[in-house]
């Protein structure tokens, strides 16, 4: 920096021109924003800092004698003499006047294009203010919230409502009415359980007016099974379940799929969220662990693995990468992965963090090594059930070896030149036969030792078989030494890391407590107790935000993977606060949050536009309406098979393999390989129990994107493409969806098209038809046949697929 | 009721970007926005005039970042790895080592070794053109086009195992996941024809390479930008052709009412813009069953554009076919055409473990005369001038023999041979070098990044700043540290 002082004239007329036109920027992003009136150091000028200063005058970098990344730099005499910033007066601070020089030399950032003119306004509105550094949101605990006193406390349900009001009412808008009826259930059968109600369930809560009908509803759907396999599908995006390994052979994973049963079931029990994330996390050192507890620590055996990898050390950091990536956005929201080649670039996470992270989870090997996966696969067998086969073993143990002890005496009876091939074993059956020509006194005993041990074996094959999980076996005692890896590079080993919590936690030295029986380290234990602590300032609100996401279509904190400075700013941060209180002091439960939620009128809105709203919150944002949804590619799935009646609800069990195609075949190097036969039945179970091959993923669900399964998904795409609409119209699996509805109609209302058109509206959209609905079915089977002289059943059939390809079918409001 | 708002109700219906953009706050939205504007989303997002909404195509075309000189591309992928000193790379010094085991540094399917026995080249080389570039007799046909062709002789990959390095060439990277070339080139520019896929994928007869679709997926980038595989007999897309015995009237008829249904269905919706887009979607793709036929149909093209390709032997017509698709295609303004030579495993591609000779005759027998063809037909009808032609597999062999008996060669990513031409490529040159045994590059080593940003920068994108917003960082094809291009064939 050179020290060069311009005549304040000089100053005077740029400062004039230079701020006019920033102020009316700042003026109008005032109000784009919703009456944020102070500048915040975290949400608005941190960023800026980061992405033009730091490379130069960052974390580790000081040119010039300048560090602007904590106050105490940016406010010291830097090399120039000067000090980049001087709180209050801006024009008295250094920076201020590099970035806006007109000089090539001087002006700042040397690279790149100069700073806007709103964002040097931003700076100087920050100056003015004093220059505060503050904490980003997300990295101070939450504290207790109130809920704020409304102008309509009659618009309140629950105190959800208090704090969605304050916002809309402050910003001059209405919430919308609730939904009517009929709108309402459909939204709360697909948000829990992710299948349309029947029209009779529809009707029946329609005419339902008891005060309590809602609250009954959301209770029996809560109660129901179903609403496991719709909120642990949720749950299977984060930790990028996937039944095979990915790469070159994209191998199976065996019993993968005890892991998906595991999620639905803890949906289902309502297990405790503390209690789901320390079973996933270290299901193996609890105390007195489960079979179920160990099928969850198949959470760290679901990414993707090369069995032939051409670097393995990379191979194996990769793993861990894969685990710090997965953990810290999942279950604590937070990029750590990207401190893995030096320090976050953006939040306060240094390279440390991680590797203090891959150490907690150093004892998890990876998945396995090419023709041995025994590092994954772990025994389960109840221990009455392995005691029973124990003893089988040792039985048929013990009569074999007496066996071989007689077989031996004859052995040692033959020609020396015959020994050697009486161990063949088709050998020794012949010789069996004549046990009694060399040892006539033990012909009769050799012979009720056979018979015992054919029983033994028969009976052993009547036992339960054993049970495997895919899940940690092996861990690694002590776990070997973890070292920060310069630059991420696993060949460039630096100092040795010691265990300890992010540092923006500002949390205690772990505590590593062995767990009994010696065979793990306790490290994993210590991690998920920590992450699963009522006061780790991240998880609750990291998963309260998510049940928020799902059922409004997106979270308070929009990047829901990401509560660093570079996610959203959440929009309403002290009810996201308030949730997350209410999530623990539920002591987690996920059931009683849901209904919270749903209770709320916010939930209840209708989705119906309205012009002052959309002229104000296009992007309702302050949540005036609810927000209408494209169904989830499973939803669609699941819904074309109740519409015509083919769904078979049963649950849990090995996955099952939807017809997919020749032409998609083609695509993988050995056509149809992996990819096997299951039944009609089979097929027509719900979409959670399709295999997931990360390969192969079939086009049903792929078209409608079903997530990547390499990484975790913490938000799915909604895509409108023409490949969708190619296959609602002409896939095989489409078609034969609406043959089967046609057979339902033609079974359900013979010879009667009106009925048959009536019957296709309440069992495809849960409503009942309108005269321009019978209108157009009729017009449309009427040109089907007398255009184009189609069959009666070819053309209701026809016009079923229609039904099927319907918006009001894939939309709900 | 005119808002210039964007049109979709939830967060589902957008990047992770563009909702950061909606919901951040003063700073964060207009860094956003700016950076939105230089992706093109911005252009995306705008709503139509009021009342009529239009199918907001994320493909529409898009204004590259500087002035372009390649508007498509043709990606021929010799799945595999051909053998570079057997092809474009001669080495002379080679020959008269044959069955000698010398000390050379070769990591492979069968491990790190030190030394080897060499395996001479098999066929002989002859200079062709004024540029008096080497060819092998493998490509005869080639030989004749080498004056349009740069030859980067110094390719290095990441990995010597097929899955991870056919990854690294489509991807950047080694692990799955991310988006191939084909998706990033999509999302930087768009398709300028809306009735046909902008990334489209020709696999092999025998089957598609290893890992499959991870070859040609858009990782965590929407589905929109995915490769989508052509067909080379009978429809050319999945799911294009409807059932038997449904007419295209009769489908008319079906999509009017759907229409009229749907439309009854906005009336009380008009706010929603996914709506609209849905039912467009479906006018698209009924367009889509006329135009994708029509693009891959010969019968316009002559007797002696059919010969030229090789269709009319029948060991050059598979891969001909494919290649005269490919240039149908670009001729459509589809953005990104990726053909695959060789499928399956072992010897059905370029994989000569065993028999080289065999292997290799076999492939570059299906082959020289139909990418021959193509290059010709480019630059006969001008398309050359804005069509990127890349040869190549995923990495190159080596020069010393797998095995104690015969020719076969292991993998060899420390050195090999692609070549680029047309879209504005400097033809009759070369860049950089192997070793005198064709071991390893030396002179100019070029990695993976460096083809991906040559090919980036001549289709008007800069690599450092085509970026997209995953996982807590703006991801880009190039990687993290800053690429150029290859000055020297630009």
């Amino acid at each position: 920096m050179r020290p060069v002082r311009r005549s304040w004239s000089l100053e005077l007329s740029r400062f004039i021109t230079q701020l006019a036109f920033p102020l009316a920027c700042l003026l109008a992003f005032c109000t784009a924003s919703y009456a944020q009136e102070e500048v915040d150091y975290a949400r608005d000028v941190q960023p800026l800092l980061a992405k033009r200063c730091y490379s130069c005058h960052g974390p580790g970098d000081v040119e010039s004698g300048l560090h602007i990344d904590t106050r105490e730099g940016a406010l010291a005499e830097a090399d120039s003499g000067m000090a980049a910033i001087v709180p209050g007066e801006p024009d008295e601070s250094e920076m201020l006047r590099r970035v806006l020089s007109t000089d090539d030399f001087e002006r700042m950032p040397p690279e790149g294009k100069p700073l806007k003119s709103e964002e040097v306004a931003l700076l100087r509105q920050w100056i003015s203010e004093g220059a505060k550094w503050k904490k980003h949101w997300a990295f101070e605990k939450p504290e207790p919230q109130t809920p704020p006193e409304v102008q309509h406390p009659e618009l309140v349900a629950n105190p959800i409502d208090n704090f969605v009001l304050k916002r809309l009412e402050t910003n001059g808008l209405q919430p919308n009415p609730r939904a009517d009826r009929r709108t309402l259930i459909r939204r709360a059968y697909y948000d829990l359980t992710g299948l349309p109600p029947t029209y009779d369930e529809i009707e029946a809560f329609a005419a339902d007016d008891s005060p309590q009908a809602y609250e009954n509803l959301v209770d029996r759907l809560l109660a129901s099974p179903q609403y496991g396999e719709r909120w642990g599908r949720h749950w299977l995006d984060l930790v990028r379940f996937a039944e095979t390994n990915s790469f070159e052979r994209d191998g199976d994973k065996p019993d993968a799929w005890k892991y998906r049963d595991y999620v639905i079931r803890s949906f289902n029990d309502d297990k405790p969220y503390d209690q789901f994330l320390i079973e996933q996390l270290a299901g193996d050192e609890i105390p007195n662990p489960t079979p179920e507890s160990i099928i969850a620590t198949g959470y760290y055996r679901l990414g993707v693995w090369d069995d032939e990898p051409a670097d393995p050390l990379q191979h194996e950091f990769d793993h861990y990468d894969d685990l710090v990536n997965t953990t810290g956005k999942a279950m604590l929201g937070l990029t750590i992965n990207c401190a893995r080649c030096h320090d976050h670039k953006i939040d306060p996470i240094p390279q440390t963090d991680y590797y203090e992270m891959v150490a907690f989870m150093r004892d998890v090997a990876p998945y396995g090594t090419r023709g041995d996966i025994s590092n994954s696969r772990r025994e389960i067998t109840s221990p009455e059930v392995r005691k029973r086969h124990d003893e089988a073993d040792e039985k048929i143990g013990r009569l074999q070896g007496e066996l071989d002890e007689i077989y031996r005496q004859v052995v040692d009876k033959l020609p020396e030149g015959e020994r050697n091939e009486a161990r063949n074993p088709k050998k020794r059956r012949e010789l069996e036969k004549r046990i009694g020509e060399f040892l006539p006194e033990q012909s009769k005993l050799y012979e009720e030792l056979r018979q015992e041990l054919r029983t033994a074996r028969t009976e052993q094959e009547k036992l339960p078989q054993r049970q495997f999980a895919m899940a940690i076996n092996k861990a690694l005692n002590p776990p070997p030494e973890t070292r920060l890896m310069m630059r991420g590079n696993p060949h460039v080993p630096g100092d040795e890391v010691k265990l300890g919590f992010p540092d923006i936690f500002e949390a205690p030295e772990p505590v590593i407590i062995p767990p009994a029986g010696g065979k793990t380290s306790g490290r994993r234990l210590a991690l998920a107790k920590w992450i699963a602590s009522d006061d780790n300032m991240l998880t609750s609100r990291v998963m309260a935000n998510r049940l928020w996401q799902h059922h409004f279509g997106r979270g308070i904190v929009a990047s829901t993977d990401n509560f660093g400075q570079l996610g959203s700013q959440p929009t309403h941060p002290k009810l996201l606060d308030w949730l997350a209180e209410q999530f623990v002091a539920s002591g987690w439960s996920m059931k009683q949050l849901h209904k919270l939620i749903m209770m709320s009128n916010t939930y209840q809105m209708s989705s119906a536009g309205s012009e002052p709203a959309l002229a104000k919150d296009p992007a309702n944002n302050l949540l005036w309406r609810h927000d209408m949804r494209r169904l989830s590619a499973e939803e669609i799935y699941d819904s074309l098979l109740v519409a015509n009646g083919s769904l078979n609800d049963k649950m849990f069990g090995p996955s099952y393999y939807p017809k997919v195609s020749d032409e998609v075949k083609a695509g993988q190097s050995q056509p149809g390989a992996g990819w096997h036969d299951s039944s009609e039945e089979e097929r027509n179970r719900r979409a959670i129990y399709i295999f997931v091959k990360r390969s192969l993923i079939p086009p049903m669900l792929a078209n409608y994107d079903f997530p990547e399964t390499d990484a975790l998904c913490p938000e799915r795409f909604a895509t409108t493409q023409p490949a969708q609409a190619l296959g609602m119209l002409n896939g095989d699996f489409l078609n034969e969806q609406a043959k089967e509805f046609g057979d339902l109609l033609r079974k359900e209302a013979p010879g009667d098209l009106r009925q048959q058109i009536v019957l296709s509206l309440e069992k495809g959209l849960g409503r009942d038809a309108t005269e321009a609905d019978i209108q157009a079915g009729e017009d449309l089977i009427a040109k089907l046949k007398e255009n184009h002289t189609l069959s009666d059943d070819r053309a209701l059939d026809l016009y079923c697929l229609m039904v099927l390809n319907l918006n009001e079918f894939i939309f709900i409001d | 009721m005119a808002h210039n708002n964007p049109p979709h109700g939830d967060f589902c219906g957008r990047t992770r970007r563009e909702f950061l953009w909606e919901t951040g706050g003063k700073f964060t939205g207009l860094a956003l926005t700016a950076m939105l504007a230089k992706d093109g989303f911005m252009a995306n997002q705008a709503q139509a005039s009021e009342g009529e909404k239009t199918f907001q195509n994320p493909l529409a075309a898009k204004a590259p970042h500087f002035p372009a000189k390649a508007k498509n591309v043709i990606f021929l992928f010799m799945y595999g790895g051909p053998s570079h000193v057997d092809t474009f790379d001669y080495k002379p010094d080679l020959y008269p080592l044959d069955g000698k085991t010398i000390p050379v540094k070769t990591k492979g399917r069968g491990g790190a070794k030190s030394e080897g026995r060499v395996v001479g080249p098999k066929w002989k080389f002859k200079p062709y053109g004024e540029s008096g570039q080497m060819v092998s007799d493998l490509f005869p046909h080639l030989g004749s086009c080498v004056d349009d062709i740069a030859f980067l002789k110094s390719m290095t990959a990441e990995s010597p195992i097929h899955g991870s390095a056919m990854l690294n060439m489509n991807s950047g990277r080694i692990l799955s996941g991310f988006p191939c070339m084909g998706s990033w080139v999509n999302y930087g520019l768009g398709s300028v024809n809306e009735n046909l896929p902008g990334h489209v994928v020709m696999l092999d007869p025998t089957g598609g390479p290893i890992s499959g679709a991870k070859n040609w997926s858009s990782g965590f980038m929407p589905a929109t930008y995915q490769g989508s595989i052509f067909r080379s007999k009978g429809a050319p897309i999945i799911d294009l052709k409807p059932p038997q015995g449904i007419t295209r009237e009769m489908q008319r008829d079906i999509l009017d009412t759907l229409k009229d249904s749907n439309d009854r269905h906005l009336a009380s919706r008009v706010d929603n813009s996914d709506l609209a887009a849905r039912i467009a979607s479906y006018e698209l793709a009924y367009k889509m069953q006329e135009s994708a036929p029509e693009a891959v149909d010969f019968a316009d093209e002559t007797e002696d554009t059919i010969k030229l390709y090789g269709m009319d032997d029948p060991q050059t017509e598979e891969f001909g076919r494919r290649c005269l698709m490919a240039r149908r295609l670009v001729q459509r303004g589809v953005r990104f055409v990726q053909l695959y030579s060789g499928g399956h495993h072992n010897d059905a591609n370029w994989d000569a473990h065993g028999d080289l000779v065999k292997n290799h005759t076999y492939h570059a027998g299906r082959t020289d005369k139909p990418i021959a063809g193509l290059l010709k037909d480019l630059k006969r009808t001008g398309l050359l001038d804005d069509t990127l032609v890349i040869w190549g597999g995923e990495f190159g062999r080596q020069p010393t023999a797998e095995y104690a008996e015969g020719t076969g060669r292991d993998h060899n990513s420390y050195g090999f041979t692609m070549w680029m031409a047309g879209g504005g490529i400097k033809g009759g040159t070369t860049v950089g070098a192997t070793d005198e045994l064709g071991a390893e590059a030396v002179e100019r080593p070029l990695k993976v990044k460096d083809m991906h940003a040559t090919v980036l920068h001549q289709l008007g994108l800069d690599p450092n700043h085509l970026s997209y917003f995953y996982s807590g960082l703006d991801q880009k094809l190039t990687g993290v540290e800053h690429v150029e291009p290859i000055h020297e064939i630009i």
